[in-house]
């Protein structure tokens, strides 16, 4: 890029931003203002109120098993789709397919398709489940193709040599190279999705998102606290938990 | 044991591989295919085993013809030829003993090897083929924690438990040092008479060709431009087929 190319491009990011700071009112005085309703804010929430901590074991608990399950059923599904949406496995016309309906589909969040799923079939914990199977699929896909892609294709090569069928040329060729890669994603998944579960209460879709949403309504902030501590103790704990097992999976 | 007619290949943009190779080898002959990068040798060793399908020809390992064939066919001559590759080409993170029994894929009922679960026969034959080479002890060892010079013995382990009749080298010592080089050639040759196998391998040092051939295939651009014995390899030979390059 050229110095003058590389001066309107900083002069359009500059220019963007400032649309976009004044459209959203950004505000230093009205920051400051705010500072001690924030302060108010977090002084009602202590001390935690205990007796609310089975609700938000409960809720924690079903948001770690809409998050287990979406994820496993999205690995599942994902599976198939990163082959046919990788460049040098599929037909070029069934890559473009492939490609372009995983980039639609993932252009929409999860708590969107939760919406969706609750209009479906109704309020709970399954729409939350197939909300994450909807967005995490797809991303999933995506991950899984990129890594196809970049396959070594020597190993390949080698068992194709030996006089291998097709099918053991995927299970001894393709499949070790790609299985770490396709745990460590679908485990770095699983964290993000103990988060996304973790909302999925505010639109009906179950979780401990439920209880923090009532109970901020009800302006109950002692009990909203014991919610929020439980969910900050249960996604630390399957980051360490997770990041473990990536880091092992190297 | 191979036979090779009026070989062509032709890659798509029109890059020549091979422009016309005739050449027979027998049973239990040491082959050396040497020539400038580029020259075909790949390409040739390659369509001795299919991984290359050659535009025109015809090539003939063991009374099989290779050029052709169909998938199921194709499989079966491959299981009787072993190949060894510049790269190595293992599987990196399976252990040892894992990318031997990948040498027994063709022999045994798929449904088994897709489950990895090998039969005992074969994994006896592949811990037997690792001490022949010397890893005996190394089975349980994933093999990116080996060093390349194992890994290329791995390979050639990979190869010879297939049992074939024919080996195929490319370059199967540019990746190690000298030292190295000398270990694994020593390693192919003293397999080759023991057990009778026909090795055809490339070379990208002359010196290993005369060291190591008992006959030396000289290739360039394509075309054969050597047939002979290593004594045969004078300088005014290697400046033919080497044509002006450092040997």
């Amino acid at each position: 890029m050229t110095r003058a190319g590389r001066r309107v491009g900083w002069l359009a990011i500059a220019a963007l931003f400032v649309w976009s700071a004044w459209a959203t009112e950004v505000s230093l005085e009205r920051g400051i203002e705010g500072i001690p309703f924030v302060l108010e804010f977090l002084r009602r929430m202590v001390p935690p109120d205990p007796s609310v901590l089975g609700h938000a074991l409960r809720g924690a608990a079903q948001t770690l098993q809409i998050a287990v399950v979406g994820t496993a059923i999205a690995a599942l599904l994902a599976l198939p789709l990163g082959f046919l949406a990788a460049r040098n496995v599929s037909p070029p016309w069934l890559f473009y397919v492939a490609r372009s309906l995983l980039n639609v589909f993932r252009a929409v969040d999860t708590l969107v398709y939760a919406l969706i799923f609750v209009a479906a079939v109704g309020l709970g914990p399954f729409p939350g489940v197939l909300a994450v199977v909807a967005y995490t699929a797809t991303v999933l896909a995506k991950l899984y193709s990129e890594a196809v892609e970049a396959i070594d294709p020597g190993p390949v090569e080698a068992v194709a040599a030996a006089g291998a069928t097709r099918l053991q040329l995927l299970r001894w060729g393709v499949l070790p190279q790609l299985m770490p890669q396709f745990l460590s994603f679908t485990l770095y998944r699983f964290e993000t999705n103990i988060r996304a579960a973790a909302i999925l209460g505010f639109v009906g879709a179950g979780g401990i998102g439920f209880y923090i949403q009532t109970y901020l309504r009800l302006l109950n902030y002692p009990a909203a606290s014991t919610v929020l501590l439980v969910l900050i103790a249960l996604v630390m704990v399957v980051d360490f938990a997770s990041s473990r097992l990536r880091a092992r999976l190297v | 044991m191979i036979r090779v007619r009026g070989l062509r290949k032709l890659y798509p943009g029109g890059t020549i591989g091979l422009d016309g190779v005739d050449f027979e080898v027998g049973a239990g002959e040491i082959v050396a295919l040497i020539g400038p990068s580029g020259a075909g040798k790949s390409t040739l060793l390659r369509c001795l085993n299919g991984l290359v399908a050659p535009t025109e020809g015809e090539v003939i390992v063991g009374g099989a013809t290779v050029s052709g064939a169909a998938p199921r066919e194709l499989r079966r001559i491959r299981a009787s030829i072993g190949f060894v590759f510049q790269q190595f080409n293992l599987l990196r993170r399976l252990s040892v003993l894992e990318n031997v029994l990948v040498g027994r894929l063709a022999h045994m009922p798929v449904a088994r090897s897709l489950l990895a679960l090998f039969p005992a026969a074969d994994v006896a034959r592949a811990q037997a083929t690792l001490e022949r080479v010397g890893l005996g002890e190394l089975g349980d060892r994933r093999v990116d924690t080996l060093s390349g010079g194992q890994q290329q013995r791995v390979a050639i382990a990979r190869a010879l438990v297939q049992g074939p009749t024919l080996l195929l080298a490319d370059e199967p010592m540019a990746s190690l040092d000298p030292a190295l080089a000398h270990t694994v050639l020593t390693l192919l040759r003293r397999i080759s008479e023991e057990d009778g196998l026909t090795v055809m391998t490339s070379l990208h040092v002359l010196e290993l060709a005369r060291l190591y051939g008992r006959r030396v295939l000289g290739l360039r651009a394509g075309r054969l431009v050597y047939d002979g014995p290593p004594d045969g390899l004078t300088d005014a030979v290697a400046e033919r087929i080497f044509a002006g390059r450092a040997a």
